[in-house]
């Protein structure tokens, strides 16, 4: 089979500054093959589902056989046109400055719609310039892929997420078309003025796949008649070992770590809706009974944040405004802002903390938790997150109120303070991880798939 | 002394120039008639203004070839005349289907359906599957195939049920395939957007890509209006910026070649 990913994050985030990277990224157009650069010198693996999910999602497919070609079209400005990675060929799209902000907006604008984070201008977006340069990044990305079928004949086109969902449409091909949605469906975050843009472009697709059973209710209670099904996120155990010594010292290093400290670890992109907040003021009462706990903020801003990416500033000014409440409370010194973590440094983080926090507002599955469970971690969840429908509250996670900081507390301080329900917690988490592992969901993705073919 | 004559030129050179600068002449006058009637036909479907290119330039190059022909000695009366007797003939064995597809070719102008709507024509109901030159075919709610030519459509009252079907309007586009689709997209959007207080605000505009070939790009442009009476306005007004929008990015091709 023969295979064409969409996505608009990219794989990979390439370092052009500097001068050996430069002179090894710039000026190349023809298929450029990572196994010539280094990583974290000439590029990195982007954070989150990409890297996570899709990529190690690819390497299964082709090594077990199912798939003998795979190809990737994802928006990547300023990047090499096209990478080769093992079996996969990655395809940058280039999107023009002015374009990029226009389409930033009006993908941030449906994002946080459906993050439930206020409805601006609902009817509005669709008669927007905004509108326009999202579709416009959507044309491009479907051209590209057109193009790339009329070379390759794929068997099936594998589209990812919100941003690319007019380009199943744009495809104008009657070959299967699947579409993964990764971000909250809940009828009453959507407006009813974009029901007649989405069901549209969802029809256009022969199967939706969405994270968890309570968004799968939703897509049909809000009256989508076509197949769709629900698949956990999933993660590819490998990378996810124990650390060595030189790291876990690094870390601590880094972080100015005590071996006396209680380490709250909260890892996720820096955005609002991911809560940063919340746990931040819960930290601030932990500290009342608990001065030595250290709340450790790993990650850094999404490829819309950055500055190859779409360059929208949110990350920036809400590390300011976490840093401004970090100051108000007067907690500068239990709570540390890490940036963003290799894997390496991430497995040693996991390895040192007591206790992970996930308090997001919203959140389409919540992989983090995942990770913590897979080191036996005590982790606190939002009853917000797609993946608290895994949670057995009090087994193998507790769940939070995101909104309500001192109920959290409250639920961070009962952990610290009794080894038993968190060493309880963090083994049953274990055995639920394994829901979320490759193999399973590669399983229930190949079933889909076959199902189309 | 020796007098100095003129060589003789055979008369075949002469017919053979002739031939060819007929040909050339005919080729000079298909391409000025094009151009005229592409910017004649500005305000329209544009797909209309593509069926009468296409019939003109075809009897332009018809009668310059019968011309050419006549110059190399062939008879053109015998010529005209078999062109003549085949026309009839085919006409005459073929005049239903003839009007079928002619009933076909004004339908896609004139009859207010298209796949998808649910119609009823002499007592028969049902969806629209299929529009083909001869006939539409419509399924029945017990799945029933009916179908129906084309010629009925001019003849009898249809009745388009189809909730809202007054609403939609379509209208087709067929672009040259150097021209940027990305960008033509983005200014046929914003060009409905300035006449967004005519329509449904609920459903934006949508380019649909529905064939493309080598040369060419077949699209429509889907709008939902507010009122019935406004439809005809917005084609013309649609149809004329669409060409602009087709000629400006053509003239920026062509820049952008000249350019060094």
């Amino acid at each position: 089979m023969k295979i064409c990913v969409n996505t608009q994050t990219p794989l990979l985030k390439f370092k052009t500054t500097g001068p050996t990277s430069a002179a090894r990224i710039e000026g190349r157009d023809s298929p450029l093959d990572l196994h010539s650069l280094r990583e974290g010198v000439d590029f990195e693996f982007s954070p989150g589902g990409v890297t996570r999910m899709v990529l190690p999602l690819l390497t299964h497919m082709l090594d077990d056989g199912k798939v003998s070609d795979a190809h990737w079209v994802s928006l990547n400005p300023g990047a090499p046109a096209n990478v080769s990675l093992g079996g996969i060929t990655i395809h940058h799209v280039n999107l023009l400055q002015d374009r990029r902000i226009g389409y930033g907006l009006a993908k941030e604008m449906i994002w946080r719609a459906f993050h439930g984070l206020g409805r601006p201008s609902d009817q509005e977006l669709l008669w927007e310039d905004n509108f326009v340069d999202y579709t416009f990044y959507n044309r491009l990305s479907a051209e590209r892929i057109r193009r790339l079928d009329a070379r390759e004949d794929f068997d099936l086109f594998y589209v990812h997420d919100f941003q690319q969902l007019p380009v199943g449409r744009m495809l104008q091909t009657l070959k299967p078309k699947l579409l993964r949605w990764h971000i909250p469906f809940e009828e009453s975050m959507i407006p009813s003025e974009w029901t007649n843009f989405l069901s549209t472009y969802l029809n256009s697709y022969d199967a939706i796949v969405v994270s968890c059973r309570k968004y799968l209710d939703a897509l049909k209670s809000w009256g989508h008649k076509g197949e769709s099904f629900y698949v956990y996120p999933y993660i590819d155990q490998t990378p996810y070992v124990n650390p060595n010594q030189q790291d876990l010292d690094e870390v601590r290093s880094r972080l100015r770590l005590q071996t006396s400290d209680q380490v709250i670890l909260m890892v996720a992109r820096l955005d609002p809706m991911k809560g940063q907040d919340a746990v931040i003021k819960a930290a601030a009462q932990v500290i009342r009974d608990f001065p030595d706990a250290k709340l450790v903020i790993v990650g850094n801003g999404s490829f819309s944040g950055s500055k190859q990416g779409l360059g929208l500033s949110k990350s920036a000014m809400w590390l300011t405004e976490l840093r401004n409440l970090v100051n108000t409370l007067n907690i500068e010194n239990n709570v540390l802002f890490a940036g963003y973590f290799p894997q390496r440094l991430l497995n040693a983080v996991y390895s040192s903390c007591d206790v992970t926090v996930l308090p997001s507002r919203q959140e389409g599955f919540g992989l983090v938790v995942v990770e913590s469970w897979l080191y036996k971690k005590p982790t606190l969840v939002s009853n917000k997150a797609g993946i608290a429908e895994l949670i057995d509250d009090g087994k193998n996670g507790i769940l939070i109120d995101p909104t309500n900081p001192a109920e959290m507390a409250e639920k961070i301080s009962a952990v610290l303070s009794d080894s038993e329900l968190a060493r309880g917690l963090g083994e049953n988490g274990y055995l639920t991880s394994q829901r979320c592992l490759i193999e399973q969901g590669l399983q229930s993705e190949w079933e889909i798939i076959s199902s189309l073919l | 002394m020796v007098a100095f004559t003129f060589p003789t030129v055979p008369v075949v050179v002469t017919e053979a120039i002739s031939f060819v600068g007929i040909l050339l002449v005919t080729w000079l006058i298909a391409h000025f008639v094009g151009r005229f009637l592409g910017k004649f036909f500005k305000i329209g479907p544009p797909i209309i203004a593509v069926h009468v290119k296409r019939l003109t330039l075809a009897i332009i190059w018809l009668m310059g070839i019968l011309l050419a022909l006549a110059q190399i000695g062939l008879h053109l009366e015998v010529f005209l005349l078999l062109i003549g007797l085949a026309g009839v003939m085919l006409a005459i064995a073929s005049r239903e289907v003839l009007e079928n597809v002619a009933s076909k070719y004004f339908a896609d102008f004139y009859i207010p359906f298209k796949m998808g709507d649910s119609i009823s024509i002499r007592g028969f109901s049902g969806k629209v599957i299929e529009i083909n030159p001869i006939s539409t075919v419509l399924i029945t709610e017990d799945e029933n195939l009916i179908s129906i030519p084309n010629s009925i459509f001019l003849k009898e009252v249809v009745v388009n049920a189809t909730p809202k079907a007054w609403k939609e309007v379509a209208i087709p586009i067929l672009i040259d395939n150097n021209i940027p689709l990305p960008d033509f997209e983005s200014d046929v959007l914003r060009s409905c957007h300035k006449v967004k207080h005519l329509l449904d605000e609920r459903f934006p505009p949508i380019l649909t890509v529905k064939k493309r070939d080598a040369k060419t790009t077949e699209l429509t442009l889907t709008l939902m209006i507010k009122e019935p009476e406004t439809k005809d306005a917005i084609i013309s007004d649609i149809s004329a910026r669409v060409s602009e929008i087709q000629e400006r990015l053509k003239k920026n091709l062509v820049d952008q070649k000249v350019e060094p």
